[in-house]
């Protein structure tokens, strides 16, 4: 069975530590990881993806040297191979254009402002997982403890 | 720019409802002496079916299922009671079986074709596909007229296996950058964004599952059908050449301009067990396929063995069942269904001991019919066009005409099934060609006037290769 990962990409290592730390109730079912920035997330999600893991998940920070977040997103958005994979913007510091780009060419699903509230994150991060896994038509049974069960009843009411 | 006339969507229902109608009005003696009410009511079904396919009211689908739910209610064993019986009260002895009507859903030939999209399917999942194309590309070098002969080479392959638009939509795709860089005035992209849908088209051919005429056609061989195998034998050896033959009529009429081209594939195979279990089913699937005389199993048995073990692996999960083209299963479904009524209730013979065919060179007919398939498959659909031509053409076989100056029915099925997989002239042709169209701004007239010379040449292979098969005594019968 292959495996699903949530995937962090923040630049601040504290940061980054308490993003996973709020997730750690997710990660019984599924794998999660951090990346220090977007390179070392494509390298990641490349290995993951040749291994026929699947990308459920990815959180991501916007204001990061070299490669900014949402032209990260973007790129994703355009890669065949993650085209289910769900993306959360997690920044304090994106200007009014940054997120127009976030929605229309990163094509990005929610969007969480800095502070985050853990239950506000791991909230969006279980809906987000539930979208993933009937889009992909994976089994959800054995994901039933921590799928949000609105989206799930209201998808399997409407098949 | 002509204005063009706006047909009310009333009026080809109608036409092709009012037809069939009428022939109904005429008492059957008049039409065909001897021609009894079931044969009667199959005529005009035919008549609506045709109608039906060449206007395409309703979409082609559908019109193959109303043909099902028709033929159960009006000339089964268990429709409409007082159709079913004559004036006495006794019970018309050519009605079908109800059984073998609903049986067309999961006919051998429906299940063949199921496999090959088992294979297709998973082979898009796990991006066989993509990976194999980036490797087969490299040798093509950078020279225009060389990538543009790698890219029809591997598009054919690959429609061997795969449905020929799904091939077209993922190679259009590869080919979009280099598009993008052609400057508006080389012919060459022309050249690049036909070469895709023509070779697509020309590779459907290559083998039973390519595309749905082929498996029709082997349904209608009967007594002389052949393996997959056996297929491939003839079938390879008119692709390369109606390949080879398509890019030079691509490089005469639309050269290149530019010196070089560039593509940058990425290409890796996945190394999870489940892509293993893909690579491996498929070289199992495709050697027991050409290995049919050595075990045994034919083609369509084979064809379960990837279903199931894709369905078993979770290769192949319930979200991609529900993408399963059930449009091009039921298409066939209706025309195999349009087939059983023509040859059971006897109208097929009928009709065609009544045209004066025993006099005519079997060559002549062979050409006619052909042509005939050529012609219509550049209008409507191409499994469409079979599910027409193929249930007469079988009979004109089994009716007395003196065929074996050309090798019998086989070779007479075998020559417009290919003719009518080389109609290609038109965006409406195939969806590839529409496909194409839509993503290369050709202009009508250019894909005409390349589409109608490739399928020409085809024709003419295709009466060649008739020739050839009878030379060597191909079909045994």
């Amino acid at each position: 069975m292959e495996k699903i990962y949530i995937l962090c990409v923040e630049d601040q290592r504290e940061v980054l530590h308490a993003i996973l730390q709020d997730l750690e109730p997710l990660a019984d079912s599924f794998i999660l990881e951090g990346c220090e920035s977007a390179l070392e997330a494509e390298e990641l999600m490349d290995e993951v993806d040749s291994r026929g893991d699947l990308i459920g998940l990815l959180i991501c920070d916007h204001v990061m040297p070299d490669k900014s977040g949402v032209d990260f997103l973007i790129e994703v958005n355009r890669d065949g191979r993650f085209l289910h994979t769900k993306k959360l913007l997690l920044t304090g510091l994106a200007t009014h254009q940054d997120t127009i780009n976030a929605i229309n060419q990163a094509n990005i699903d929610r969007y969480i402002e800095k502070p985050w509230a853990a239950e506000e994150l791991v909230l969006r991060a279980r809906q987000l997982l539930t979208l993933f896994i009937l889009d992909k038509g994976l089994p959800y049974e054995k994901f039933l403890p921590i799928l949000d069960t609105d989206i799930l009843f209201e998808r399997i009411r409407k098949s | 720019m002509m204005k063009r006339l706006k047909i009310v969507s009333w009026v080809k229902p109608a036409i092709g409802l009012l037809i069939p109608l009428f022939i109904l009005l005429i008492p059957a003696d008049r039409l065909l002496p001897g021609m009894s009410p079931v044969e009667h009511r199959v005529l005009a079904l035919f008549l609506m079916a045709a109608l039906f396919w060449i206007m395409e009211p309703i979409p082609v689908f559908a019109t193959s299922v109303l043909i099902i739910v028709l033929e159960l209610l009006i000339v089964s064993d268990q429709g409409f009671l007082p159709l079913r019986q004559g004036p006495g009260g006794e019970e018309w002895s050519n009605l079908l079986d109800y059984k073998e009507i609903m049986a067309t859903f999961a006919s051998p030939v429906i299940l063949l074709i199921l496999g090959g999209f088992f294979l297709a399917m998973a082979a898009t999942k796990y991006r066989l596909d993509q990976s194999l194309a980036g490797i087969l590309l490299k040798p093509f070098g950078s020279r225009p007229a060389v990538v543009l002969l790698g890219l029809m080479a591997i598009t054919g392959v690959f429609s061997m296996f795969m449905s020929n638009t799904a091939t077209t939509a993922m190679m259009l795709a590869i080919l979009a950058p280099i598009l993008q860089k052609l400057g508006p005035e080389d012919t060459g992209r022309v050249a690049f964004a036909l070469g895709i849908p023509f070779a697509a088209n020309i590779g459907g051919l290559g083998t039973p599952i390519g595309s749905p005429p082929n498996a029709i056609a082997l349904k209608y061989m009967g007594a002389s059908a052949v393996g997959f195998g056996e297929w491939m034998v003839f079938a390879l050896p008119y692709t390369i050449v109606l390949l080879l033959a398509a890019w030079g009529i691509l490089n005469y009429l639309y050269p290149f301009q530019a010196v070089s081209v560039e593509l940058n594939l990425k290409s890796r195979f996945l190394r999870s067990t489940k892509a293993y279990i893909v690579y491996g089913t498929f070289i199992l699937t495709l050697g027991l396929w050409l290995t049919d005389f050595a075990h045994g199993m034919n083609s369509y048995v084979v064809s379960m063995i990837p279903v199931a073990i894709f369905l078993s692996a979770g290769i192949i999960n319930r979200e991609d069942l529900k993408g399963i083209s059930w449009d091009v299963l039921w298409l066939v479904a209706g025309g195999i269904a349009l087939g059983l009524a023509l040859e059971k209730s006897g109208l097929a013979e009928r009709l065609v001991t009544q045209i004066p065919f025993a006099g005519q060179p079997a060559f002549l007919v062979l050409f006619l019919a052909s042509f005939a398939g050529l012609l219509m498959a550049n209008f409507m659909s191409h499994t469409g066009t079979t599910n027409l031509l193929l249930p007469i053409v079988a009979a004109m076989g089994s009716s007395g005409l003196i065929l074996d100056s050309i090798g019998g029915t086989g070779a007479l099925i075998i020559g417009v099934t290919f003719s009518i997989s080389v109609g290609m002239a038109l965006p409406i042709s195939t969806p590839p060609n529409a496909l194409a169209q839509a993503a290369g701004g050709i202009k009508t007239p250019q894909m005409a006037k390349a589409g109608a010379l490739v399928g020409l040449t085809g024709l003419g292979l295709a009466m060649l290769m008739v020739v050839l098969l009878k030379a060597f005594n191909f079909f045994q019968s």
